[in-house]
């Protein structure tokens, strides 16, 4: 077999066995910081058991983890403490931006709230909810195997500016097109995103 | 500046490398979540000799919500100050509006909001211990009581649809009355959570290595208690009996009968007792309100602020207006101020409203014990080990949102 | 009644009356549910009053519950453009007091740091919150938003979502002892 792995005789075996692997042992590093965080530990309790579906070891440590659960808001001043933490983090990595506080700053649009955290990183997978049950929760862990199995990238979420928002004419008009693009096999994960300027 | 590692001249000598002042940081990014807060320490060997703590990770300008958002709207973000309690929060802002307002609310209204705000007071309670226990290893202690919180979450899902950010109480009212199963809901864990606290007393109280571990750790005397502002379980453990439910009781507290649980030394070993008794105090508090618990309406008879029922307003063209006009235009207010405090599992937690007429508030200030509590983390801390800094931090019970708004 | 009834409202009328006879040059006022409220002619007056209020054994307020301010820019309370609020509680008779100074933006008021040790981050939180300088205290400096940030959001002028993000975290001093004041904005 080539170091590459592409002369091996069973070249999408190996690759599917990589995969399934991974998915199914998906070890969070938990970043709550709010009322999130508190679902998210009910979630690792033992009544959601979230080690079910692999989870079983939650490392507080980015360099062992592969998963970045964002659970909670996120301000300004914590942004670059959890941009450091992604960056801390071994590729392949997936990122789930769990309830509304961080998939777009929630209810609290103020001077000091990131609005989303795809701002600063790309995300895969946007739990909706405030916070979301911990049935929502491992509903987007089921979710992200199915994307660790086939390998989906990460695309950058498309912001609405605030005029695209009030003449968007239909739900896939506000959403943006590119989600409903089917997704390539085979790409890895999209790089790091830069993050935006001192001033706004 | 103290810090002595900033030193730009060649090391020469052997000694010069020899510093034995290094600072640890406890960053705002942690294990058994805390929440976001940050602590610097200056550590000598592994005593620490100084800290500062930062704080400021979580705030997300609830307050200056306040002053654009109407008085129903802001009831939502209360929630989010202490989340662990979430029913304690809404109940003591409410109770700011109405006087205010100069509504007194039903009977039923005030047994219920009692009932919520001891329930309440039994979850942070857990969390508190439990987080507490598994920040030094002792995670069974975690399971037992964990799911006792999901018995209370079902219950409050019963309740109000939600189970962690409720939004359950409303100005001169609740949002909705208690479901009919909700007796034997309350029964059930009426009857199983002693149980559980048994067991964790069990493994925790008489332990060698618990004992080793947290006693003479942290310990805040009576007169640093009170100067530092300290509230709650943790001037109680300190020896000062002070509970604001028995010396400045509000709704039904005076015909309750229960007692206060008061510690001795003021550090993490009487604080864990305190709480584990509070429980207990909570629990007995429950049984008594669900005996008591009277029939008769939720919501006071005042047009300012009664809330209709969903029937009569998709059905009725009066009461629909009355509906869109408190939500639309919000409710208003006279001009004055308020400070109310309740005691919340945490402390002493008050909303300071301050009204210029108008639906929206002129400024709302929350006294959150969580900040005191967090600045007598400096002072109980020196001369401790990182781990036993640990062991504080878990037994002050520091809430983020409540510390940073 | 959510405000304090039965023995607690006596005490709380008495408190009252306590304060206009022995205050009778001080506006004293009565809020919403009854507590009372002193307003303070100037700030020097601050700390000799706090001292008198927790030594006199009628009033006894040992405990310091919160320190705040609101803008008055529509001056419904005053001539001045921010009021200074202390709430004080007395764990002998468990009455409350609230006391009020109204300063202009660029007054300093005296510091509550030599009173009370819970006074320190109250403090730098209103002098974050609104550029309250408090004249005195150890370390002076922002606690909620970040050293860099322009401006004081509390104040109403200060719009809700302005937002001064930084790309990188400051470290954290350790401040030991009693130092000046940080000079910061």
């Amino acid at each position: 077999m080539g170091k590459d792995g592409s002369a091996s005789y069973i070249p999408t075996r190996l690759d599917y066995a990589v995969k399934w692997a991974q998915k199914n042992s998906l070890w969070p590093m938990p970043f709550g910081t709010s009322c999130c965080g508190i679902e998210l530990m009910s979630t690792l309790s033992g009544t959601y058991d979230l080690s079910r579906f692999g989870s079983e070891v939650v490392r507080f440590s980015p360099r062992q983890a592969d998963l970045l659960l964002v659970a909670g808001t996120i301000t300004t001043k914590m942004s670059p403490v959890l941009r450091q933490i992604y960056d801390q983090m071994l590729e392949p990595k997936w990122v789930i931006a769990m309830g509304a506080c961080s998939s777009s700053g929630g209810i609290f649009n103020t001077y000091s709230v990131l609005q989303g955290i795809d701002e600063i990183m790309p995300v895969d997978i946007y739990v909706p909810g405030c916070p979301p049950i911990p049935e929502g929760l491992i509903y987007s862990i089921l979710r992200l195997q199915e994307i660790v199995e086939k390998g989906l990238p990460r695309k950058q979420m498309h912001k609405l500016t605030r005029e695209e928002a009030r003449n968007a004419m239909n739900f896939r008009q506000a959403i943006g097109e590119s989600l409903f693009e089917s997704g390539e096999t085979g790409a890895t994960p999209s790089g790091p995103a830069e993050i935006k300027g001192e001033t706004r | 500046m103290s810090d002595s590692i900033t030193t730009t001249e060649p090391r020469q000598n052997l000694s010069d490398f020899y510093n034995p002042n290094v600072l640890v940081n406890l960053g705002p990014s942690h294990p058994a979540m805390h929440g976001t807060l940050r602590v610097m320490c200056r550590v000598n060997g592994e005593v620490i000799e100084d800290s500062t703590c930062e704080i400021g990770y979580l705030h997300r300008a609830i307050e200056k919500l306040a002053e654009n958002k109407t008085y129903h709207q802001w009831i939502v973000y209360t929630d989010r100050l202490n989340y662990c309690s979430a029913l304690t929060n809404n109940i003591a802002y409410v109770m700011a509006v109405e006087d205010i307002l100069g509504i007194q609310v039903t009977d039923r209204c005030m047994w219920i909001r009692v009932i919520c705000m001891e329930l309440s007071r039994i979850i942070d309670h857990i969390i508190c211990v439990a987080i507490n226990a598994l920040d030094m290893g002792a995670l069974t202690c975690f399971w037992y009581l964990y799911h006792w919180r999901e018995e209370a979450y079902t219950m409050i899902e019963a309740m109000c649809g939600m189970r962690l950010t409720t939004s359950y109480a409303r100005i001169g009212g609740m949002s909705y009355d208690l479901p009919d199963n909700f007796d034997e809901l309350m029964a059930k864990f009426i009857k199983g959570l002693p149980k559980s606290l048994d067991d964790v007393e069990k493994l925790l109280t008489t332990n060698r290595i618990w004992t080793d571990r947290t006693r003479g750790v942290g310990k805040l005397t009576r007169e640093q208690a009170i100067d530092l502002g300290v509230t709650g379980p943790c001037l109680r453990a300190s020896g000062v009996d002070f509970d604001l439910r028995r010396d400045r009781p509000y709704y039904t507290y005076p015909e309750l009968d229960f007692e206060v649980a008061v510690g001795l030394n003021g550090d993490v070993y009487d604080r864990y007792l305190v709480r584990i008794e509070e429980m207990r105090q909570s629990l007995k508090i429950l049984k008594q309100c669900m005996k008591k618990l009277p029939k008769g309406p939720l919501w006071v008879e005042d047009k300012r602020v009664f809330i209709p029922n969903k029937q009569d307003v998709y059905t009725k063209m009066e009461v629909l207006i009355h509906h869109f006009k408190i939500f639309m235009e919000g409710i208003d207010v006279p001009p004055g101020e308020a400070y109310n405090a309740v005691e919340a599992p945490n402390g002493e937690l008050g909303f300071y409203v301050v009204s210029r007429g108008g639906p929206k508030a002129w400024r709302i200030k929350i006294k959150s014990p969580s900040l005191l509590h967090f600045q007598s983390f400096e002072t109980s801390a020196k001369g401790s080990k990182i781990p036993d800094a640990i062991a504080i931090l878990g037994s002050l019970n520091i809430i983020a949102g409540e510390l940073d708004r | 009644m959510s405000v304090a009834f039965g023995v607690i409202r006596d005490r709380q009328d008495q408190l009252f009356l306590h304060l206009e006879q022995t205050y009778p040059s001080h506006r004293v006022l009565r809020d919403k549910i009854e507590e009372p409220i002193l307003w303070l002619r100037s700030p020097d007056e601050l700390v000799p009053m706090i001292e008198a209020l927790r030594r006199e054994p009628a009033t006894q307020f040992d405990r310091l519950s919160d320190i705040t301010a609101y803008d008055n820019i529509d001056h419904v309370d005053g001539p001045k453009r921010l009021i200074v609020v202390y709430q004080l509680y007395s764990l002998q008779h468990h009455t409350r007091l609230r006391l009020k100074i109204a300063i202009d933006q660029d007054e300093s008021v005296p510091t509550l740091t030599v009173v009370w040790g819970a006074a320190n981050w109250l403090e730098r939180e209103v002098f974050d919150m609104f550029g309250i300088r408090f004249a005195g205290h150890p370390d002076l400096r922002r606690i909620l938003m970040d050293e860099r940030f322009v401006g004081h959001p509390l104040l109403k002028e200060y719009e809700l979502e302005a937002r001064q993000p930084f790309s990188d975290s400051l470290p954290v001093r350790i401040a030991t002892g009693f130092e000046s004041p940080e000079e910061s904005h």
